[in-house]
């Protein structure tokens, strides 16, 4: 798309106007709240707010979905940071270096670091937009059932080489989130899986029930087992709400380059915040000096996924907006409701309306801008939950569990599954499992299994097809290095260990 | 600082409270519009264009509400209506009907007392513009020679209209139905997206889903469903023009629960006839690509025995049921 100047500064005038600034805020704000709360995410969120969007100026609405959008982006890390719950599947990542830190007693800068990350993240992703939109919707287009089926198996391996010298344990949960993610209705067959008759599970185990549950029941029924200890004397410590010098170099690089990497992931249809933070995290750690620390509060390991999942958000309106193709709940909630109001996105909405487009191109950095305000004001406020004694914030933990349970599907059936994975977290956290391998199994599983299936119809049971484009080939390679990464390191290691050995023998 | 909470749980209890109260002239308490799906899709879309202009235009005096149940196709939400009152509805489509056919639901539209058919949209058969293939004949023509060289892109499960109304035409065109290579994806857009890819053949959906691509010139349209050619698709030949004796609607209509009184089922009737005469209503209509094709509770009624009979043999052509 030719870059239009002219378009571009009316857009940039409608985006400042008084009225849009205000939907803009308001917008960016909800986000927050939303994205903190467990099982309210943006989808929900914007679907709520449609009648409100009933009258409005399509560009209006526009502007306020997309900020509910990314500011759920940015709300999403802030209970990953300070209570090891992700409110959404791209907030996952947040936690592995996002609790520690706020355990070691730099919660602040936790929650600093990852604003600005956002912020930075946001901005290369909206810098992309104009640059890039058309070229990369087209890219995204050459992605077949073979590629994204190889881009899963990526990402699955990828997170299974985070648990390093536990690759049984990291192996067993992936395993189990897979077996889940067969639940529910076929598509290829229309066969009814796992389902035991009831409706409610026709389209699957629900993996925010699933994330609630394991993470947030779980943590809940594992504090209560060392509830009866004596509570640490000294007060937890918040740390600084800024970083500093020494944390900013560390994370400068990681932020640069998961803003890209995120951008581009999000543009695929259906793939997502989830998988660019998870991927961006463990690129961070495989090109990281300092990748022991991570996993212990390391903060490179919080910048580098809160920058990834914003740019995501920023790249999933892509091919909204250039083809009318929602590539993602939130922005499929996002066109229905922008049809209602008479605009039809398509591969024509540039052309007929680059105003609008570029209004909202321009509200997205106004909008990064005002969240990284909103959220480092919030800072102080939030770390307040950590002196929150645990009889009050425990309690209220499971009762918005519930809540954004019941929110999601309306169905009292989440309930039980939302008990059953408190346990079986609960367990997982007993016997020391790593949990992310099973949520993303469980995200990306489904799909995956789809992939594989409709790639062999296209090639008549051929398994060539999934060596036949040079994209399929780079994601092979990956998958390989990233599958043996862990063990080259470990060899490294041996070998270290054993010359020293050897050196001291002698 | 405790008291200060109480008082504001008392006041939601009680307010939850006063809204439930019963009595008095049909409706006497909330509305509510049960859309069987989640936010987004053309369900949902049609309880809230209803919950709109049922609201705007003061058609409806007490408070309406849209519920979301999605699952099963549409099962859970219509399980939950037949425990509700008159005071309910919820959206439905021939799902109701097919859901049962193909054995995944023991409801059918017998188990629900019929209030309206709304709006409909028409199918369309799509090919991506690089296709060799220009017509209906030329495409059926071959998988008739060979039903697997084709991938065909459908959403979002088989046995539904975009499926059936491609297995009605394929039919008639002697094609080896149960031997096509369907690829089944969770949604239009999912299915648009790969046909713009060129990593499938042909697709079925819905005319709305296929017209923004079309006008771009990223896609061409072979044939609609419709009586007569469509506006803004002059130049697409319906089905009938190409030789199959077919009109395939896609309809959306709305229904209330079991046992409804004939007060109750007059009083919808009544406001849905006003309702789908609004300016507003007709707007929502245009905007999302749907036609008129209001029937009456009677009317719905003999409609949908009439679409019982159809899909019930469509099922069995296109091999999914015996």
């Amino acid at each position: 798309m030719g870059v239009n100047v002219q378009s571009m500064l009316e857009g940039l005038m409608t985006a400042l106007e008084p009225g849009n600034l205000l939907w803009l805020a308001f917008g960016g704000f909800l986000g927050t709240i939303v994205g903190m709360l467990p099982g309210l995410g943006p989808a929900t969120a914007v679907a709520v707010l449609i009648p409100i969007t009933f009258g409005m100026d399509p560009t209006t609405a526009l502007i306020m979905m997309a900020a509910i959008y990314y500011g759920a982006m940015y709300g999403g890390s802030r209970s990953s940071i300070l209570l090891n719950t992700p409110g959404d599947g791209s907030a996952i990542a947040a936690t592995f270096d996002g609790y520690p830190m706020a355990k070691k007693g730099q919660a602040g800068q936790a929650l600093a670091i990852s604003a600005i990350a956002s912020l930075i993240g946001g901005l290369i992703a909206v810098i992309g937009f104009v640059l890039l939109a058309k070229p990369l919707a087209e890219f995204a287009l050459k992605f077949g059932p073979a590629e994204y089926f190889l881009l899963m198996l990526f990402t699955l391996s990828a997170i299974v080489s985070l648990s390093i010298g536990n690759m049984t344990k990291g192996f067993i949960s992936m395993s189990i989130g897979l077996l889940l993610s067969t639940v529910g209705v076929d598509l290829q067959s229309g066969v009814y899986r796992f389902t035991f008759d009831l409706p409610q599970l026709s389209e699957g185990v629900d993996f925010l029930v699933v994330i609630i549950g394991i993470y947030a029941v779980g943590e809940v029924l594992y504090n209560y087992l060392t509830i009866d200890q004596p509570l640490d004397k000294k007060k937890r410590d918040v740390g600084k709400i800024w970083v500093t010098k020494e944390q900013w170099k560390r994370s400068r690089w990681p932020i640069l380059r998961s803003g890209p990497l995120g951008f581009i992931i999000g543009v695929l249809p259906g793939a997502g915040g989830s998988i660019a933070s998870l991927l961006s995290y463990t690129t961070e750690r495989q090109l990281s000096k300092r990748s022991d620390q991570f996993g212990k509060g390391a903060i490179e390991g919080l910048a580098a996924p809160e920058s990834a999942n914003n740019s995501a958000s920023v790249g999933a309106l892509i091919p909204l907006l250039t083809m009318g193709i929602p590539g993602s709940g939130t922005t499929a909630v996002m066109l229905g409701a922008i049809i209602m109001l008479g605009v039809k996105p398509g591969p024509l909405l540039f052309e007929d309306n680059p105003v609008m487009v570029w209004s909202l191109v321009n509200s997205m950095f106004i909008g990064n801008i005002l969240l990284v305000l909103i959220n480092i004001l919030l800072v102080g406020l939030l770390v307040k939950i950590l002196d929150t004694p645990p009889k009050m914030l425990y309690p209220l933990i499971l009762v918005l569990s519930f809540v954004g349970t019941f929110t999601m599907n309306y169905s009292v059936v989440d309930f039980y599954i939302l008990l059953l994975f408190g346990v079986i977290g609960l367990f997982m956290k007993i016997l020391k499992f790593p949990i992310a391998p099973l949520i993303l199994a469980l995200i990306v599983g489904a799909d995956m299994e789809q992939n594989f299936r409709k790639s062999l119809i296209l090639s008549d049971g051929n398994l060539g097809v999934f060596f036949a484009s040079p994209i399929s080939i780079v994601l092979i390679l990956m998958t390989v290095l990233s599958v043996c990464y862990p063990l080259i390191v470990n060899g490294f290691k041996k070998r270290k260990r054993t010359v020293e050995q050897r050196s001291t023998n002698i | 600082m405790k008291k200060w909470w109480l008082a504001v749980v008392v006041l939601l209890l009680l307010t939850s409270c006063s809204s439930q109260d019963a009595g008095g002239p049909f409706p006497s308490k909330n509305i509510e519009l049960v859309a069987p799906a989640s936010p987004g899709g053309g369900w949902d879309t049609t309880a809230r264009a209803m919950q709109k202009v049922f609201d705007d235009e003061g058609i409806v005096k007490k408070p309406i509400q849209v519920i979301n149940k999605p699952g099963g196709g549409g099962e859970v939400g219509w399980k939950y209506l037949e425990s509700r009152d008159g005071h309910s509805l919820a959206i439905n489509s021939s799902l109701l009907i097919t859901n049962n056919l193909l054995g995944q639901s023991d409801l059918s539209y017998q188990n629900f007392t019929p209030i309206a058919i709304l709006a409909t949209e028409w199918e369309a058969v799509v090919v991506p513009k690089g296709s060799e293939i220009n017509s209906v004949k030329e495409l059926m023509t071959k998988l008739k020679k060979d039903p697997k060289s084709l991938k065909i892109g459908v959403a979002p499960g088989l046995g539904n209209d975009d499926h059936l109304s491609f297995v009605q035409a394929a039919k008639t065109f002697g094609v080896n139905v149960p031997k096509l290579d369907f690829l089944v994806y969770k949604s239009g857009g999912d299915v648009a997206t790969v046909l713009l890819g060129n990593h499938i053949d042909a697709a079925t959906m819905s005319v709305s889903e296929a017209k923004e691509q079309y006008k771009a010139g990223r896609v061409k349209i072979l044939a609609v469903s419709s009586p007569k050619r469509l506006k803004g698709l002059e130049k697409v030949p319906t089905w009938k023009e190409e030789g199959v004796d077919m009109v395939f609607p896609h309809w959306r209509g709305v229904m209330g629960p079991p046992n409804m009184s004939e007060e109750e089922i007059a009083y919808w009737d009544q406001r849905i006839g006003q309702m789908v005469k609004t300016d507003a209503w007709k707007e929502i209509l245009k905007n999302n690509e749907w036609e008129p094709f209001y029937k009456d509770s009677g009317e719905s009624k003999k409609f949908l025995e009439e679409q019982y009979q159809m899909y019930k043999h469509l099922l069995n052509d296109s091999g999914l049921t015996q």
